[in-house]
């Protein structure tokens, strides 16, 4: 099992970030998401939480010998569930690796909550597991890419979006 | 915006996700007052609920309908049924931990 952490904190307030969220791909700098679509949407009439299930496309870049001794295709996909909570204001984004699942595992937690001065706290993390069913090497071995891709993959997920929520605050301020 | 994992279906998820968000914003913005009863919290969220679903329902009855012929084609329902059998997630995480520095 091999973990990975990041936080750190957007310029702009929550409900920017979070309806940002809806337009943060594609975005030049996160070319491997070729994909989203909602699967399930609901709101809660009680709470007004809303849950979203989407599932990503995304380009798999994965090295050859896990193509050749796995199969798999070029097309990988994701399952991302998003909770908002108007009320808390608070988001939660947890994804999961559909494609060669049956080897290895990213499970990803992301939250978005208010922090102070008009701006948004950011937190992830994300647990990677190769299957038991792998050599412990290999398996190792498959840990360590997932990881290094993960954290190239989350670098550029931060640059993009922040990209993203810059052009957006651009945009309404020009608007009349 | 994204394109749909089916070339068929993205221009039905654009304008799904096209009204979807100008109703979430307007979700998001006016939140309800603090001081708000419980009673005129759920009344308020009943408010929005129904007028999503007159707003933005019927083009999502019809990008489903694309898409889930689209996914069973793709071959990716058995993984996704596999994917909501080990994680139903069906809850919000739970609050943040308390070694978190923030809060």
């Amino acid at each position: 099992m091999h973990f990975f952490q990041q936080s750190f904190l957007y310029d702009h307030s929550w409900a920017h970030v979070v309806s940002g969220l809806n337009f943060k791909y594609p975005n030049s700098r996160c070319t491997h998401v070729l994909s989203i679509d909602v699967l399930d949407r609901t709101v809660d009439p009680k709470t007004g939480i809303i849950r979203t299930e989407r599932i990503l496309g995304c380009k798999q870049k994965a090295p050859g010998f896990v193509v050749k001794l796995f199969g798999g295709s070029e097309d990988a996909f994701v399952r991302e569930i998003t909770f908002v909570d108007p009320a808390r204001q608070e988001a939660t984004v947890t994804s999961v690796n559909l494609s060669l699942s049956q080897f290895a595992t990213c499970f990803e937690r992301i939250r978005y909550s208010p922090a102070p001065d008009n701006r948004t706290a950011f937190t992830q993390t994300a647990e990677i597991q190769a299957r038991m069913t792998l050599w412990r090497s290999a398996a190792d071995g498959l840990e360590k890419w997932l990881v290094e891709r993960f954290e190239q993959n989350a670098q550029l997920g931060k640059l993009g979006f922040t990209d993203v929520l810059r052009a957006l605050s651009e945009e309404r301020q020009t608007a009349p | 915006m994204a394109d749909s994992l089916s070339p068929e279906c993205t221009p039905l998820k654009q304008e799904y996700d096209s009204c979807f968000n100008v109703w979430f914003e307007g979700y998001l913005s006016p939140a309800i007052s603090p001081s708000a009863t419980d009673a005129q919290r759920t009344a308020h969220y009943q408010r929005k609920a129904k007028e999503f679903e007159d707003k933005c329902g019927k083009v999502y009855k019809e990008y489903q309908a694309c898409l889930q012929s689209a996914v069973k084609q793709k071959g990716i329902e058995p993984l996704l049924q596999q994917a909501r059998e080990e994680h139903p997630l069906r809850e919000p995480l739970p609050p943040a931990t308390p070694s978190s520095k923030d809060s």
